[in-house]
């Protein structure tokens, strides 16, 4: 599962903390209330039922007793019933319903032995506060008092207090929320830093003064950028020199050994093949210190702009006397591809060399697309990439191994690590298969360059 | 000056790179003389005006981009640079002083003279005919593609023959978008090349032909097509 960000765990914290504050806070605020409520009723059903218990021992206390007599000069109201137990038998004002069955018979024994006794039971599923008073030895007083309206009460504050609850407990979220948005505000604004840095924008740095909490992320995210500015600043001036330093003399050798194989008639033989070996060489060199240095260059970022592409690989099969037939539009892919000219023309270049070389001679130059990336495969008719070679050969400075066995060695070892690296940044790949009617098949993929 | 030969002035301070470059062109059928300095070679053009002048930027003195301002200031030669540095600012800030084409050392001496003949067909094409010359209008812009003359307003507007080539190709095709790369394979004649030489060509001949330039009216660019002139 993956783990969930920061701003929604700071907010569930703040959430489940506010929940867990406000329900203690209610449950303590429904339990005093509701004992304070029970404990006022209780009172005051007791006091009621003490006065009718002396009202009704009044009534007994004559020489001829009528039970039913005495319990009707009680003024009970709607909330209370009463009755007697006189030697045995029930006296009630009105209708029993089952009302004598519900007292306890705990709670009766209590009162036959001559103690008063409250307790609280269920009636027909009504809440009811029982109040037995002992009149005499052969009599006891009880009344039933109803808690119906208190318990409709206590519902009404429980469902007001659990509302409450949750609104603080959404509050706290709502707050968390808000917090971690401000609180995250300077990360964001570090990320929004960190992007355009990377998108090659060395000029961007953090406000230093914004926040004295989070002076010292500035500074030090300020100090990393200056140093990396500097860095990337030193490699490219290093490459500028290497550059210069390098072609410099070889401008002079170029020039030279032209001079050179125009005399090839008048030299002997021996000096004609050493002129031929530097003419050869000043080449490779040439070649390997522009690769070196596009190499150095290649992490630089991408220049995309449209390109005709079909008319782009037909331009490289030209300047490479190749058949410009070989070059293949998909159906469904437009020519025009918005890519890097330079690198994407480098990669066509260095693929179609690769296949000279290695792969006795290009076959076909095949252009497609898969949703907006675009896809160059380059296949030629040669021996194939062993399975073991294949990700080994975008490395720098490694051939193939048909170079081996034809004594070749004429290559720089470094465009197959160039189409890589162009191909990479475009934010693709290079990799190499089987050719299905035998060769290698060479598939560059270019993202987003058919959006 | 040798009648007959083409002259080529070398403006390069390394003497063995000089040296080489004036063997291999000699070589390749060129009168070729050398310069040190800027200094050297600007007096030299004064005095004896080549064909072609091939600057290195590097100069210990006066730099190259200041050399190829001032030969532009005299004349219309076509200037060539041969620089070791390949850095994007270098090759436009070459351009935009004035030079027609930048090539990175090492330069095979086969293509540098390829070039130089690329550059010499063009020169030829202005040379002025005897007869009556169609002149394109393009509001005050006017264009003589065979008089080999700009008016702005009947105003002479001074041109080098790259920027002629350039505004005479645009002209001669007005209302429709030329590519850079056609408009490189048809003015500098490479089958490929560098679209920086294209924009930076069509930026100068703004300043020259447009009333303001940062708005063109009439050479007017259509993003990710190329260039266009129009009425």
């Amino acid at each position: 599962m993956r783990r969930l960000g920061l701003r929604a765990r700071v907010t569930a914290a703040f959430a489940i903390g506010a929940l867990l504050l406000s329900a203690s806070m209610a449950l303590v605020s429904y339990e005093l209330t509701r004992r304070t409520l029970l404990d006022e009723r209780e009172r005051t059903v007791l006091r009621a039922a003490y006065y009718d218990a002396a009202v009704v021992r009044a009534g007994l206390d004559t020489e001829n007793p009528d039970a039913g007599e005495a319990l009707r000069t009680l003024d009970t109201g709607t909330g209370r019933r009463a009755v007697l137990h006189l030697n045995g038998d029930w006296y009630g004002r009105a209708a029993d319903n089952g009302l004598t069955a519900a007292i306890p018979a705990r709670l009766r024994e209590l009162v036959s032995a001559g103690e008063p006794a409250v307790q609280r039971i269920r009636v027909d599923d009504q809440p009811v506060l029982l109040v037995g008073v002992p009149l005499s030895e052969s009599a006891s007083f009880y009344e039933i008092a109803s808690l119906r309206e208190l318990e409709q009460t206590f519902q009404v504050l429980a469902l007001a207090l659990t509302a409450v609850a949750i609104m603080v407990a959404g509050s706290g979220a709502a707050l968390g929320w808000y917090a971690t948005r401000h609180g995250l505000r300077p990360l964001t604004a570090v990320a929004d830093a960190a992007e355009r840095i990377a998108a090659g924008d060395f000029t961007t740095r953090l406000a230093p003064d914004t926040d004295p909490d989070l002076t010292r992320l500035s500074t030090s995210f300020n100090r990393m950028v200056d140093e990396l500015a500097q860095r990337i600043d030193r490699d490219r001036r290093f490459a500028a020199d290497v550059s210069h330093e390098l072609r410099s003399p070889l401008q002079t050798l170029a020039a030279a050994a032209s001079v050179l194989s125009r005399r090839r008639d008048n030299q002997d033989e021996r000096t004609a093949t050493a002129a031929r070996l530097v003419a050869d060489e000043i080449d490779r060199f040439q070649q390997l210190v522009n690769d070196l240095l596009d190499l150095a260059r290649s992490d630089q970022s991408v220049h995309r702009q449209p390109v005709d592409l079909a008319e782009l690989a037909r331009q490289v099969c030209r300047d490479r006397d190749l058949p410009e037939t070989m070059v293949r539009l998909a159906e469904d892919t437009p020519a025009t591809w918005r890519v890097d000219r330079r690198r994407v023309a480098q990669v066509l270049t260095n693929l179609l060399d690769n296949a000279e070389r290695y792969g006795a001679g290009p076959v076909a130059v095949l252009l497609s697309r898969t949703g907006d990336t675009g896809v160059i495969e380059v296949d030629d008719d040669g021996p194939g990439v062993p399975v073991e070679d294949r990700e080994a050969i975008f490395d720098r400075f490694v051939r193939g191994r048909a170079a081996n066995y034809r004594g070749g060695g004429d290559g720089t070892g470094l465009g197959l690590a160039l189409v890589a690296q162009h191909a990479a940044a475009h934010g693709g790949s290079a990799s190499v298969s089987d050719r299905p009617e035998g060769g290698a098949r060479f598939r560059i993929t270019l993202p987003g360059s058919l959006s | 000056m040798i009648p007959g030969m083409t002259a080529v002035l070398v403006i390069e301070d390394d003497d063995r790179i000089r040296l080489a470059l004036l063997l291999a062109l000699e070589d390749e059928g060129y009168e070729a003389y050398g310069a040190a300095t800027a200094e050297e070679g600007l007096r030299a053009q004064r005095r004896s005006p080549a064909d072609y002048v091939l600057v290195d930027l590097m100069l210990p003195g006066i730099d190259g981009f200041e050399c190829i301002r001032q030969l532009r200031r005299d004349d219309d030669v076509p200037i060539v640079v041969v620089s070791a540095r390949d850095d994007t600012h270098d090759i436009v800030a070459a351009l935009e002083a004035g030079a027609d084409d930048y090539v990175v050392k090492p330069v095979a001496i086969k293509e540098l003279t390829a070039r130089l003949r690329a550059l010499r067909r063009r020169a030829r094409t202005v040379a002025p005919v005897e007869e009556p010359v169609p002149v394109l209008v393009f509001g005050e812009l006017e264009v003589s593609p065979e008089a080999g003359e700009v008016r702005r307003a009947g105003t002479p507007v001074a041109v080098t023959r790259t920027e002629f080539r350039l505004l005479c190709e645009l002209a001669e095709h007005a209302g429709r978008v030329l590519s850079r790369q056609q408009l490189l394979s048809r003015v500098w004649g490479y089958d490929s090349g560098d679209e920086r030489l294209v924009d930076v060509h069509v930026g100068r001949l703004r300043q020259k032909i447009e009333a303001d330039p940062a708005n063109p009216k009439h050479l007017v660019t259509l993003r990710g097509l190329g260039y266009k002139l129009q009425r």
